[in-house]
């Protein structure tokens, strides 16, 4: 039973820290943006298939960050020529638009890799193995490797937001982005930047999810409603909100399955419906923010 | 935003015209595909099914421009009232019998088209209300439309991991059609499905005339005062939140009576009915006919069916030309069809396309004037 619950806790624990790295994208971007983007979750998905694509020919490590680079320069690609356009309008624009987008890689990913579960290849060895600590055994991908990576990213992305001039662009456009461009700060640049830095999370997550799930062309729409209540959870534009939101939904739906498995996808929707009774605006979230 | 409630008698005509010509403007094939048969009379059963469809979704549709379209709130999940309309109605007809912690729930199987159209409606009020009360206080914004969307996958996922009630993934199959009084027992039954759409008609126009009436409503006027702007009907004296709340309980009455006559067209009904698919495309077909226009989602159900029949035949990657298509329509002309018509008479062909390019015009095409809040303005 103990074994049991410490696998579970801590396949929750790999989960969480996927969940982490893609809310912590979307929230960026709908921090410092305001606009919310559906294809986030394609992005994750275009992340672990180009991994996938790319494993057999670069090896391991350049596979997973060619992949979120590709997937990050895209993204910025994407918000220069289809979102910059819509700034001008409500927000809800950006959702509508995204969405369609979203259909439009999932039929391309049938397309290129077909409709059925692609496996990605071997992990290398050091990788693959477990790690013993007294009864228990860890897989070393899972539960040193990926939880290690994450760490690493989150205090990247912290230093950058918290002790780089960028940073304070940013923080400063999420609380009022007008008077940041009078300050004479290109926006529409840093716009980009950040979505490419968000896209860039969501292609890494992707990739370094390539090696434990099966990649199918549907991964996208399941994370995506996910991330979303991660954000809610947590806080939208929020940093910690992200971190702890990914954290509980991912442990939580995690334990569910030893307490009653039919609910285990129910489970984060569960907890936002708690969290919106409790606190409306999230466990880190700000009165006022998109309102 | 636009078309004043010139004449609301004219424009029902109108309605019930297009109606009756509807199955005469179905492409060839259908959703079984067969073969286009002109000839035969009363209509192949290929064409005049995929009209009940459009009418069906045009239903749905109905209910999800109330909100979007009238109160400018998006919803991302009104399949779920779908879902809940259709699932009442299938265990209505075939009946169940579950244990639900201790609980012995049980009913058999019932006939009556009524009551099965009063569940349908009671569930998906009920649980709007519900949901309304919960979440219309606490967001607006995409805030709202995230929520919105979240809460359809609850009972996405109900209806998908509680077999012994709905059957999971393959959901329920063969649910009979009801009897109409003063008809003969078998008359829906008619495998030319010429007798359904007549049905589906009638009750799709029932709506349409109640739609109608709420729009052109002092209530639907303080909707439309809500959509323009919140903090300024606030100041007038209306109660916001209450009116927001009451447009969503009753945004959810018109995809609950859309699922109740689905399950009786199709006979089945399975998960995907409440998925963000479902959701999706109600959002994608209101926007394509016109959000804020009377007759945009209707028009945007037609269109919707008529792009998916034509051009799955075409392609199996189908959703990605819709895809494009829905991209194309919130970059270029967000107001629709009716709204690209409605700029045309309005301004003529040369201004007109101008508008349809140039950003800085196409504010004013926008569902509001309001500017985000944050981004650069």
């Amino acid at each position: 039973m103990l074994h049991q619950l410490s696998d579970q806790f801590f396949n929750g624990i790999t989960l969480g820290m996927l969940y982490i790295l893609v809310a912590l994208g979307l929230n960026i971007i709908l921090g410092l943006m305001g606009v919310i983007n559906f294809s986030h979750g394609s992005f994750f998905m275009l992340g672990a298939y180009v991994a996938y694509s790319l494993a057999p020919h670069v090896g391991f490590w350049p596979s997973i960050l060619l992949a979120a680079l590709i997937i990050g320069l895209f993204g910025m690609l994407f918000e220069s020529v289809l979102i910059r356009p819509l700034y001008r309008r409500l927000p809800e624009y950006t959702l509508l638009l995204t969405f369609g987008t979203a259909l439009i890689f999932q039929e391309f990913v049938r397309r290129v890799w077909g409709d059925d579960a692609v496996r990605y290849p071997a992990l290398p060895d050091y990788l693959s193995g477990s790690v013993t600590f007294g009864s228990y055994q860890f897989p070393v991908y899972k539960d040193v490797f990926l939880v290690a990576i994450t760490v690493v990213i989150l205090a990247v992305v912290w230093l950058l937001i918290n002790r780089t001039n960028i940073g304070v662009i940013i923080r400063a456009g999420t609380r009022d982005a007008e008077m940041v461009k009078i300050l004479g700060i290109n926006m529409p640049l840093m716009f980009t930047l950040v979505f490419g830095i968000g896209s860039f999370m969501a292609g890494l997550a992707g990739a370094l999810a390539a090696p434990i799930y099966a990649i199918i062309p549907n991964l996208a729409s399941q994370w995506i409603i996910l991330t979303f209540v991660i954000v809610i959870v947590g806080g939208i534009g929020s940093f910690w909100g992200a971190v702890v939101g990914g954290l509980i939904i991912g442990v939580l739906s995690s334990l569910m399955e030893l307490v009653f498995p039919p609910a285990v996808d129910v489970t984060g929707f569960i907890i936002m419906g708690v969290i919106l009774l409790v606190r409306p605006r999230g466990l880190f979230g700000v009165e006022g923010l998109f309102e | 935003m636009r078309e004043a409630a010139a004449n609301p008698w004219a424009r029902l005509g109108a309605v019930a015209v297009a109606f009756a010509v509807l199955p005469f403007l179905m492409p060839g094939g259908s959703l079984e595909l067969n073969p286009v048969q002109w000839h035969r009379w009363p209509l192949h059963a290929g064409f005049i099914d995929l009209a009940t469809t459009v009418l069906v979704f045009a239903l749905f549709a109905l209910g999800f421009n109330l909100l979007f379209g009238h109160t400018g709130e998006l919803s991302f999940g009104h399949a779920m009232f779908f879902a809940l309309g259709a699932y009442a109605t299938a265990l209505y007809t075939k009946g169940f019998d579950v244990m639900l912690w201790g609980l012995h729930l049980q009913h058999d199987a019932g006939t009556n088209a009524l009551v099965a159209l009063v569940l349908a409606v009671g569930i998906a009020a009920l649980w709007g209300f519900g949901l309304a009360r919960l979440i219309v206080p606490r967001s607006s914004g995409i805030y709202y439309s995230m929520i919105t969307m979240a809460f359809a996958q609850v009972i996405y996922f109900i209806t998908f991991h509680w077999s012994d009630l709905t059957g999971g993934e393959d959901g329920i199959q063969a649910i009979s059609r009801p009897s109409l009084p003063g008809l003969p027992a078998d008359w829906l039954a008619d495998p030319s499905g010429t007798h359904f759409f007549i049905f589906a008609a009638a009750v799709t126009f029932v709506a349409v005339v109640a739609y109608s009436w709420i729009l052109y409503s002092p209530f639907g006027t303080v909707l439309h005062a809500i959509r323009e702007n919140k903090q300024r009907s606030r100041f007038i004296g209306y109660d916001v939140d209450k009116f927001r709340v009451n447009a969503f309980v009753i945004s959810t009455i018109f995809p609950a009576v859309g699922g109740w006559l689905w399950v009786y067209f199709q006979q089945s009904i399975n998960p995907d009915a409440g998925s963000i698919d479902y959701s999706g495309r109600v959002v994608m077909m209101s926007l394509l006919g016109g959000i804020g226009s009377f007759v945009g989602p209707m028009l945007g159900s037609f269109v919707y069916w008529d792009l998916q029949n034509s051009v799955s035949q075409v392609t199996k990657y189908w959703p990605a030309a819709i895809g494009a298509v829905f991209v194309l329509f919130v970059l270029i002309a967000p107001s629709g069809i009716v709204g690209a018509f409605d700029d045309l008479r309005r301004y003529g062909a040369a201004e007109a396309l101008r508008r349809w390019v140039s950003p800085r015009e196409r504010l004013k095409t926008d569902l509001s004037e309001e500017l985000p809040e944050s981004g650069p303005h």
